[in-house]
C-alpha cells in the first residue's frame, strides 16, 4: 500500500511540479499570473489523444507532436494576446483576465472537437501491470514518472547549460540590463510561454492514461500548480517542483491514510496558509509589498 | 446641466418602479430584472473593494453563498423572519471576510487573488460537502419568500420591488461611502500605499474594513438572490460567479457609480441571450470577454469618456472654425 501510494503521490506531484514550474516561469518572464495553464494539460492530453488513438502513432511520436502544437500554441497565445494587452499598456488584472477567457475559449472549443465525455487513454503497455521490488503497479505510472523526471532533467539543463537558458534566466531577472547585453527579451518572454505551455501538454500526456481525458480534467490540477508555485516560492523554479512533489506527498496520503473527500480541501488550505504565513515559500522569493 | 444631472436618479428611480406595471405581463423580463438588480448590488460591492480600495477578489463566490446558505438556513431552520434573515447573512459574510482578509490583506494583486481564489474554492467545498446543513449537491429547496404583515412576497413581480428597493438603498451607501472620508481613503490606498501610510492612515484597517463593506454587499446580494429564487445549490456559486462579477466591474467601467450598473444589465442580458446558442454559450462568452479586453480595455465606460472627450474637442474646434 505505501509504495503504490508513494508512486502515485510522485506522479501527481511531478505533475503539480511541472505545472508550477510554468507559472513560476511565466511569472518570472512577464510578471503575470496565468490561468491558461490547467486547460492547456487538457489540450495537451485530446491532443495527445488523438494522435495515439485516433491515427495509430506509437506513443513517444504522439507526445513528440504533442509537445510541438503545444509549443507553438503557447508562443500564440503570447504573440497575439498577451503582448497585444502589454503593448495598450492595460493594467495587470486585464492580462489576468484575458488568460481567463482563455482558458474558458480553449475549455469549451474542446467540447465541441471531443465532446463533454471523459475519454479513454488506451493502454500503452500491453501487460496491465508490472512488478518491481515484488510490488504491483500499473506501467502507465512508472512511464509517466519516467517522463516527468527527464522533463524536469532536462528543463534543468537547459536552464542552466544552454544559451537560451541562460538568456531567459537573465532577461527574467533584470530585462533592461539583459536587452543592453544583446538578449533579445522579447524572445525569450515569447520562448518561456511556448515551454510552460508545452510542459502542461506534457502533463496532461502523463495523467490522461492513468486518469481518462475529460475537459474538466485540467481547472483543480491548475489550481494546486499555483498551491505548488507557492510553496516552493512563487518564481523559483526549482522551489516550484519540490512544492509540487510535497503537495502531491501530503494531498495522496491524506487521501490514503484519512478520507479521499478531504484531498483537495487539504491543497486549497496548504495555499491559504502558505500565503498568510509564508508567502515567500520554502526558498524566500520575495512576493510580498515592501 | 449639472442641474438635470441631480434630477437624474430620482427619474430612474421612478422608471424602475414603473417598470412591472409597462413589462408586467412578461413574467421572463420581469426575471431577467430582479436577476440585474441582484447582480448590481453584488458588483458594486466588488467594485468598492476592487474598484475603489484595489484590492482584487477571486472569491466574491464565497460571500454571496454565504449571504444565501445562512439567510436560508437561519429563516428554514430557525424560524427567524426573512427580513431579519438576509441581514443575518450579509453579516456573516462580513464576518468571514474579515476573518479572511485580516491576514491576507498584506498581500499584493496576484498572491491576493490567489488567497481569494482558494478561499472561494474551499467554501464551495463546504458548501457541496456538509450534507446536513447544506443538502450537499442537491442544495435547499423551498427558500421562503419575505413577508411584511400579511403581505407575502411570493411573486417575481412583488420580490421586484424589494430587490430595487434594496438597490436603491446600496447604491445610495455605496455613494455616501466613495464620497465620505472612508471613500477617499480607500482611493489613497489604491493610488499610493505608501504615500497613504506616510500620511498616518491605518492601511490595514482600511484594507479590511473594504472586504467588510464589499462582502456585505454581495452576502446581502446572495441572500436575496436565495429568498428570490427559491432554491439553492453549490452549482451556483463555483469561481465562474466570481469570474462574472469581476467581468461585470470590468466592463463596465470600476471605481465609479454607473460602471457596475452598465456591466451587470449588459453581461446579464448578453448571457441570457447566448443561452440560444446552447453548448457554444461558454464559447462565445470568453470570446466576448478577449475581444473586449483586446479592443477597448477601460471597459465600456472607458470607451464612452474617451468618444465624449473626442465630441467635445471635435464641438471645440469646429466652434472655433
Amino acid at each position: 500500500m505505501f509504495i503504490q501510494l508513494l508512486i502515485g503521490a510522485l506522479l501527481i506531484g511531478s505533475v503539480y511540479g511541472l505545472m508550477a514550474l510554468g507559472y513560476s516561469m511565466i511569472y518570472k518572464a512577464s510578471g503575470l499570473l496565468s490561468f491558461t495553464q490547467g486547460e492547456l494539460l487538457m489540450l495537451g492530453a485530446f491532443i495527445g489523444l488523438t494522435f495515439y488513438r485516433y491515427l495509430n502513432l506509437p506513443f513517444p511520436i504522439a507526445l513528440l507532436i504533442t509537445i510541438i502544437i503545444m509549443f507553438f500554441l503557447g508562443l500564440l497565445v503570447e504573440r497575439v494576446i498577451i503582448r497585444t494587452l502589454i503593448k495598450k499598456n492595460a493594467s495587470v488584472i486585464y492580462v489576468v483576465l484575458a488568460t481567463i477567457a482563455l482558458s474558458i475559449i480553449f475549455k469549451n472549443t474542446a467540447m465541441q472537437v471531443w465532446g463533454s465525455r471523459v475519454l479513454r487513454f488506451p493502454p500503452i503497455f500491453s501487460v496491465s501491470s508490472i512488478k518491481l521490488f515484488g510490488i504491483a503497479m500499473a506501467p502507465e505510472a512508472v512511464l509517466g514518472l519516467g517522463i516527468s523526471i527527464i522533463c524536469m532533467f532536462c528543463m534543468y539543463l537547459f536552464m542552466q547549460k544552454t544559451k537560451y537558458g541562460t538568456a531567459m534566466r537573465a532577461a527574467a531577472q533584470d530585462p533592461i540590463a539583459a536587452s543592453v547585453s544583446g538578449i533579445n527579451v522579447s524572445l525569450t518572454t515569447g520562448l518561456t510561454w511556448a515551454i510552460a505551455s508545452a510542459l502542461a501538454g506534457v502533463c496532461g500526456m502523463l495523467i490522461g492514461p492513468i486518469y481518462g481525458v475529460g475537459i474538466s480534467m485540467g481547472a483543480l490540477i491548475g489550481i494546486k500548480g499555483f498551491a505548488a508555485a507557492i510553496i516552493g516560492g512563487y518564481g523559483n523554479m526549482y522551489g516550484a517542483m519540490i512544492g509540487g512533489l510535497l503537495l502531491g506527498i501530503i494531498e495522496t496520503f491524506a487521501a490514503g491514510y484519512i478520507s479521499s473527500v478531504y484531498k483537495d480541501f487539504i491543497s486549497f488550505t496548504i495555499l491559504i496558509i502558505f500565503l498568510i504565513f509564508k508567502p515567500t515559500g520554502l526558498f524566500n522569493e520575495k512576493v510580498i509589498e515592501s | 446641466m449639472d442641474k438635470v444631472r441631480k434630477y437624474i436618479p430620482l427619474i430612474l428611480s421612478i422608471l424602475l418602479m414603473v417598470i412591472p406595471f409597462i413589462l408586467g405581463r412578461n413574467p421572463y423580463i420581469i426575471l431577467l430584472c430582479c436577476l440585474i438588480g441582484i447582480y448590481i448590488i453584488s458588483a458594486s460591492g466588488l467594485d468598492l473593494l476592487f474598484g475603489y480600495s484595489g484590492q482584487i477578489s477571486l472569491g466574491h463566490a464565497a460571500f454571496y453563498a454565504i449571504g444565501a446558505y445562512i439567510s436560508a438556513i437561519a429563516s428554514m431552520r430557525l424560524g427567524i423572519p426573512v427580513f431579519l434573515a438576509m441581514f443575518i447573512g450579509a453579516f456573516s459574510a462580513v464576518l468571514i471576510s474579515i476573518l479572511i482578509a485580516l491576514p491576507s490583506a498584506k498581500l499584493v494583486h496576484h498572491f491576493l487573488a490567489l488567497v481569494t481564489l482558494a478561499f472561494g474554492e474551499i467554501i464551495h467545498l463546504i458548501v457541496a460537502n456538509a450534507n446536513n446543513l447544506t443538502g450537499g449537491f442537491t442544495g435547499i429547496n423551498f427558500v421562503p419568500s419575505p413577508q411584511i404583515g400579511n403581505l407575502i412576497f411570493d411573486s417575481n413581480r412583488k420580490y421586484y420591488y424589494i430587490i430595487y428597493t434594496a438597490v436603491i438603498l446600496f447604491l445610495l451607501l455605496k455613494q455616501a461611502i466613495v464620497k465620505s472620508k472612508i471613500g477617499r481613503t480607500f482611493i489613497a490606498i489604491r493610488e499610493n500605499t505608501h504615500a497613504a501610510n506616510g500620511l498616518g492612515i491605518n492601511i490595514m484597517f482600511y484594507k479590511v474594513m473594504a472586504f467588510a463593506i464589499s462582502a456585505f454587499f454581495t452576502g446581502f446580494a446572495g441572500a436575496l438572490y436565495a429568498h428570490f429564487i427559491g432554491f439553492i445549490s453549490p452549482e451556483t456559486f463555483t469561481i465562474n460567479h466570481s469570474i462574472l462579477l469581476l467581468t461585470m466591474v470590468l466592463f463596465g467601467g470600476m471605481g465609479s457609480l454607473s460602471g457596475p450598473i452598465i456591466g451587470a444589465v449588459v453581461i446579464t442580458i448578453l448571457s441570457e441571450s447566448l443561452q440560444r446558442t446552447g453548448s457554444y454559450q461558454m464559447l462565445f462568452y470568453g470570446l466576448f470577454i478577449l475581444i473586449v479586453l483586446l479592443f477597448m480595455p477601460k471597459g465600456i465606460a472607458g470607451k464612452l469618456e474617451s468618444v465624449t472627450k473626442f465630441l467635445r474637442k471635435a464641438v471645440k474646434s469646429s466652434a472655433k472654425n
